[in-house]
C-alpha cells in the first residue's frame, strides 16, 4: 500500500511536470514565432482578394514617405472593379526589402499584419467596420531611403554582393541592397538564380579580416598585457606548429595590436587567438551575436556561426581568429558588430519599420531598442581609434575620399583555390560621433582595400550629402 | 445578419469567451488546490460553474446563430439551449445521486466538451449534433458504471475473458477493419462504425489494475505481459502509432506504480525506445512523421502540410483568437478530430488553448488524489491508470499539434469529434468517479470524515475488508 501511494505520488508529479512543460513550450514558441507563422506565404487567412476585398491593403513607403507600393483599382467594361498592387518604379532598387507576396519575401509578405490592419486595436477595427464603407489597412513606413538605395544599387553595378547602411544609435537601416536583384513590378518574369535571396540578411560569408574586430575586442577585454603584446611577422609565421600566412606573403615585422589591425596582419591575430584560447574568443563572439538565432521583430535574418569548441585544434582556432576557417557571417550581422563599436559598445536591434500610419493619418512610431552590450565603452573607443588609423594610413586608405573621418576595417575573405576572394569593408563615420555604419561585401572581386573600401567611401560621401 | 455586423459582434465576444473560460479555470484551480494540498474540509459545492457553462454555451451558439446572412438561425440557437439543458441535467443528476463523486472533474469535462461542441458547430454543424448525441450516450455509460462498479464484489473475475477479448478485437480490426487516415482502425457494425482500439484502451486499464495488483512474482505476471504485448502489436498492426504509444506509456506507468519494479520498467522503456528507432528505420510512414516534426516548413506542400497549417492557425489566432466564425480553421487538415486544438486556438486564442492544457493538469491532479486516497490496491491502480491515460493522450496529441513531439493521430479526450472517443473518455472518467464514490463510502463506514489520520486507515483496512463487502451485499 505504502509503496503504491509513493508511486502514485511520483507518477502524478511526472505527468504534471510534462503537461506543464508542454504548456510552457506552447506559450514560449507562440510568443517567439507566432508572427512568423502568421505571415507565412501559405497562410490562406491573409490572402489579398483582387475582387471585392474585405480589406484593401495599405501602402509601403520609405522614410521620406515616397510611395513604393500601393493598391490601385481598375473598373473593367463589365463593371467589376479589380484591385492590384502597384509597384512604383523606385521599388526595384529596394526589391528585397519591398518583396512580393508571391515569393513570400520582403515587406509585402512579412508586414502583411500591418498592411491589412490586423495590428489595430479593437476600437479602431470596430470603428472601421461599423462606420466606413470599405476597410483599409495601414501604411508601413520603412526606415530606408530609396534615393540612397538607388545610388548604392547603381554604384554596385553588376557586381554580386550586398551593402548595408545603418544608423548605429537607433539601429535604423537606411539602405540594404543585395545583388543580383529583380524587379518586383515585372510579375510575369521568372527571377534569375539567386536574385530572390536577400544576401544582406540571408547571405553567409566568411568574414575575412573584418573578423579581427571581434578578435581584437576579445583581446582588449580579456588579455591584460595586450598593450605591450608584440608578435613578429615574417609573412609566413609558424604559431604553435601552424603556418599562418599574411595576404600576399607580406612581412609586417614586429607589430602590436594597433599596427596589426592597421596593416591587417594575420600572424598577430592567429597568435592572440591561440593565446586566449577557444573559450574567450567564443564568449566574445557570442556576445556579439554569433551562434544565435536572431529573432528581431522587423527583420528575418540567418544566424552567424563561430564553431569553435573545446576540441577545436590550434589550426582551426588560429584561422577562426582571422575570419577564415568555418566562420560564417551575414552582412547585416557584420553591420551590427560595427555599430556596436561605433555606439560605445551598445548594439541596437536593427530596425526596418519606421512607423505605421493608420487610416486617420496618425503614425505609430516603432521605438528603437537595445539588443545587447557586447563590449565595454572603453574597448569600443580603443577599437575606434585603431579603425581610424586603418583608414588613414592602413589597408582602408581608399575609403578616405571625403572630408568626414571614416573609421573602418577591410577584409579579404579567401573562398577557395582559383577563385577571387570576397572583398569586405566595414566602417562608420564620422569617427568621433558616428551616425552611419556601412558594410560592403562584394563577391569574388579581390581585396577589400581596393574594391570594397572605395565603394564604402562613395556611399558615405553620398549619405552625408543627403544629410544623414 | 450582415457580415460586417457579425464581425463586430464576434470581435467583441472574444473577450467574453476568454473571460468565462478563465473564471471557470481559476475556480477549478482554487478548488483543486484546496482539495489536494490542504487538510481543510471543503464544502461539497459546484460554485457557479454550471451557470457559467450555460452562459458560455448560450452565447457561443447564439453568436453562431447570427452568422448566417439569412437572418437568425433558430436551429443553432436551440442547439445551444439543448447543450445547456443536457449539461445541467447531467450535472445535477450526478450531483444529487452520487455522493462522493468528484463534481469538479465533471465540470471540467463539461467545459472541454462544450468547447468541442461549439467548435464543431462552427466547422460542421451536422457533426455537432451527433457529438452531442455521443456525449449523452457517454453519460449513460458514465451513469451505469458509477452505479455498478462501486457495488461489484469481485471485479477481478472478469479480467480473464477481457484479456482474451481485447487483443482478439484488435487483430480482427487490423484484418477486417476499414481504413481511414492511413490507419485501419474502424469497424462497421450495422449503421455505426466504431473504433475498437478506444474500447480496448478501457479493457487495458481494467486488466492492468485488477491483474497486476494480485500477482506478486514475476512468473505470475507473465500473462499480463503477454496481454500487453499482443494488445500493442494489435494496435501497431492497425498502423495506429498514437494508440500504440499511448498503450505503451500507460502500461509503463501502471506497471511501475503497481510493482515498483524499476528493473523491468527501465528495461521495457529501453525496449520501447529501441522499437521506436527500429520502426523509424523500417517504416516509411514513421519517417514521414519524424521529418514533418523536425522541420514542417521544409516540405510544406507535402509532409509538413498538417503541422505547418496547425502552427499557422495558432500563430494567426494570437492571444484572444480571431473571433468565433472569423477564422478559417477548416483549412487545417482533420480540424474536427486530431487538430481540433489548433482550431480552438485560432478562434478562441492561445489563452484558452493554454487553459485547455491546464484543465487536463487539473483532471490528472484530482484523479491521482482519488487514487492516493483509495483503500484497495486495485482501486488505486484503476484511478491512477485512468488519469494517466487521459493525461498522456492529451499530451501526445497536443504535443503533436504544437510540434513538440512527432505527430501521431489520436483524439483529444472530451473535445475531438468521435463517438468511440467520447464514450470511452467518459467511461474512463467513470472509473475515476467509481473509485471516488468508493472512497467516500468507505470513509463513511469507518465513521471518519475527510479529516482522518492516514495511518489509522492503513491499520484498519485489513480488518474491515470483510465487513465492508458484506455490507455492500445488502
Amino acid at each position: 500500500m505504502n509503496h503504491l501511494k509513493r508511486n502514485i505520488k511520483s507518477a502524478c508529479l511526472v505527468l504534471i511536470i510534462i503537461l506543464l512543460l508542454q504548456m510552457g513550450y506552447f506559450y514560449y514558441n507562440l510568443f517567439l514565432y507566432s508572427d512568423r507563422w502568421f505571415s507565412d506565404p501559405n497562410n490562406t487567412r491573409i490572402r489579398i482578394d483582387m475582387i471585392d476585398p474585405d480589406i484593401i491593403p495599405g501602402r509601403i513607403m520609405d522614410r521620406n514617405h515616397r510611395i513604393l507600393v500601393e493598391t490601385k483599382s481598375v473598373t473593367g467594361r463589365n463593371g467589376i472593379t479589380t484591385y492590384y498592387r502597384d509597384y512604383h518604379s523606385y521599388s526595384k532598387f529596394a526589391a528585397h526589402i519591398v518583396g512580393t507576396k508571391r515569393y513570400g519575401i520582403g515587406a509585402e509578405a512579412f508586414y502583411i499584419r500591418y498592411l491589412l490592419g490586423y495590428d489595430n486595436n479593437l476600437i479602431e477595427r470596430i470603428y472601421q467596420k461599423a462606420f466606413m464603407d470599405q476597410e483599409v489597412g495601414n501604411n508601413v513606413i520603412l526606415t530606408i531611403d530609396v534615393e540612397l538605395q538607388k545610388f548604392i544599387s547603381e554604384a554596385m553595378g553588376t557586381k554580386k554582393g550586398s551593402v548595408v547602411v545603418m544608423n548605429p544609435e537607433t539601429g535604423e537601416i537606411l539602405a540594404m541592397v543585395s545583388k543580383p536583384s529583380f524587379d518586383p513590378a515585372k510579375e510575369g518574369e521568372k527571377p534569375a538564380d539567386e536574385s530572390l535571396l536577400n544576401k544582406a540578411s540571408y547571405g553567409r560569408y566568411p568574414p575575412g579580416s573584418t573578423m579581427k574586430l571581434v578578435t581584437a575586442a576579445a583581446a582588449l577585454e580579456f588579455m591584460e598585457d595586450i598593450d605591450n603584446y608584440i608578435v613578429e611577422c615574417n609573412g609566413e609565421t609558424v604559431i604553435n606548429g601552424v603556418k599562418v600566412t599574411c595576404y600576399g606573403g607580406e612581412a609586417h615585422g614586429k607589430v602590436d595590436l594597433s599596427q596589426a589591425m592597421v596593416y591587417s596582419c594575420n600572424a598577430f591575430f592567429a597568435q592572440v587567438s591561440c593565446e586566449m584560447g577557444w573559450k574567450k574568443l567564443k564568449k566574445t563572439g557570442e556576445n556579439f551575436g554569433f551562434n544565435k538565432d536572431f529573432l528581431f521583430s522587423d527583420i528575418r535574418t540567418t544566424s552567424s556561426q563561430l564553431p569553435i569548441e573545446r576540441w577545436t585544434d590550434d589550426e582551426e582556432l588560429a584561422w577562426s581568429g582571422v575570419g577564415q576557417g568555418n566562420v560564417l557571417v551575414s552582412p547585416l550581422h557584420m553591420a551590427m558588430i560595427a555599430s556596436a563599436v561605433a555606439n560605445n559598445g551598445v548594439m541596437m536591434e536593427p530596425k526596418l519599420i519606421h512607423g505605421i500610419e493608420t487610416r486617420s493619418g496618425r503614425i505609430r512610431f516603432h521605438e528603437s531598442s537595445v539588443f545587447k552590450q557586447p563590449i565595454s565603452a572603453q574597448t569600443a573607443n580603443k577599437l575606434t581609434n585603431i579603425m581610424i588609423d586603418a583608414v588613414k594610413k592602413g589597408t582602408g586608405k581608399k575609403a578616405d575620399i571625403t572630408d568626414v573621418q571614416i573609421a573602418g576595417k577591410t577584409g579579404t575573405a579567401e573562398v577557395g583555390e582559383n577563385k577571387k576572394p570576397h572583398a569586405w569593408f566595414i566602417g562608420f563615420a564620422p569617427a568621433e560621433k558616428p551616425t552611419l555604419v556601412v558594410t560592403v561585401v562584394l563577391e569574388n572581386t579581390g581585396t577589400g582595400g581596393s574594391n570594397a573600401a572605395p565603394l564604402a567611401g562613395k556611399i558615405v560621401q553620398k549619405a552625408f550629402g543627403m544629410g544623414y | 445578419m450582415d457580415r460586417k455586423q457579425y464581425e463586430i459582434l464576434a470581435l467583441t465576444f472574444r473577450y467574453w469567451f476568454v473571460l468565462l473560460i478563465m473564471i471557470i479555470f481559476v475556480q477549478c484551480t482554487i478548488r483543486t488546490i484546496r482539495d489536494v494540498f490542504t487538510n481543510r474540509k471543503v464544502m461539497r459545492s459546484s460554485g457557479n460553474i454550471p451557470f457559467l457553462l450555460v452562459l458560455f454555451s448560450l452565447t457561443a451558439f447564439g453568436l453562431l446563430a447570427t452568422q448566417s446572412s439569412q437572418g437568425f438561425d433558430f436551429d443553432t440557437a436551440i442547439l445551444g439551449v439543448l447543450v445547456s439543458a443536457v449539461i445541467l441535467f447531467q450535472f445535477y443528476v450526478f450531483y444529487y445521486l452520487f455522493h462522493g463523486m468528484d463534481e469538479v472533474i465533471v465540470l471540467i469535462v463539461d467545459t472541454l466538451a462544450i468547447l468541442g461542441f461549439v467548435m464543431l458547430q462552427r466547422l460542421t454543424p451536422e457533426l455537432a449534433i451527433r457529438q452531442i448525441e455521443w456525449f449523452v450516450i457517454g453519460n449513460v455509460f458514465l451513469f451505469i458504471i458509477m452505479l455498478v462498479l462501486p457495488k461489484l464484489r469481485h471485479p477481478g473475475r472478469f479480467v480473464f475473458p477481457l484479456m482474451i477479448l481485447g487483443p482478439l478485437t484488435l487483430f480482427i480490426v487490423a484484418l477486417f477493419g476499414q481504413e481511414s487516415g492511413g490507419a485501419t482502425s474502424l469497424l462497421g457494425i450495422g449503421p455505426i462504425t466504431i473504433q475498437p482500439a478506444e474500447f480496448v484502451k478501457l479493457i487495458f486499464i481494467i486488466v492492468m489494475s485488477y491483474y497486476l495488483d494480485e500477482k506478486k512474482t514475476f512468473r505470475e505476471r507473465i500473462p499480463a505481459f503477454l496481454f500487453v504485448m499482443t494488445s500493442i502489436l494489435g494496435v501497431v498492426a492497425q498502423k495506429d502509432l498514437g494508440g500504440a504509444l499511448l498503450y505503451f506509456l500507460v502500461f509503463l506507468f501502471m506497471y511501475q506504480i503497481s510493482t515498483s519494479d524499476w528493473l523491468i520498467t527501465i528495461f521495457t522503456a529501453g525496449a520501447g525506445v529501441l522499437a521506436a528507432v527500429f520502426s523509424y528505420r523500417i517504416f516509411p510512414h514513421v519517417q514521414v512523421r519524424v521529418e514533418a516534426w523536425k522541420n514542417p516548413w521544409a516540405d510544406i506542400g507535402g509532409k509538413g502540410w498538417q503541422v505547418a497549417q496547425a502552427l499557422i492557425a495558432m500563430g494567426s489566432g494570437g492571444l484572444l483568437g480571431l473571433g468565433l466564425g472569423l477564422g478559417t480553421p477548416y483549412v487545417i487538415p482533420a480540424s474536427r478530430t486530431d487538430f481540433i486544438f489548433a482550431a480552438i486556438c485560432e478562434e478562441f486564442g492561445i489563452i484558452v488553448g493554454g487553459m485547455i492544457i491546464g484543465f487536463y493538469v487539473l483532471i490528472v491532479l484530482r484523479s491521482m488524489n482519488k487514487a492516493y486516497e483509495a483503500n484497495e490496491p486495485a482501486d488505486m491502480l484503476l484511478a491512477s491508470g485512468s488519469a494517466i491515460s487521459i493525461g498522456i493522450q492529451s499530451f501526445i496529441i497536443i504535443g503533436g499539434v504544437i510540434k513538440m513531439i512527432p505527430l501521431t493521430g489520436i483524439t483529444l479526450p472530451f473535445i475531438s469529434y468521435g463517438g468511440s472517443s467520447m464514450v470511452v473518455s467518459l467511461s474512463t472518467l467513470a472509473l475515476i468517479q467509481s473509485v471516488s464514490i468508493k472512497n467516500q463510502r468507505f470513509a463513511k463506514k469507518m465513521g471518519i470524515d475527510d479529516e482522518y489520520e492516514e495511518s489509522e486507515l492503513y491499520y484498519n483496512e485489513d480488518e474491515n475488508k470483510d465487513n465492508y463487502n458484506v455490507d455492500e451485499e445488502v
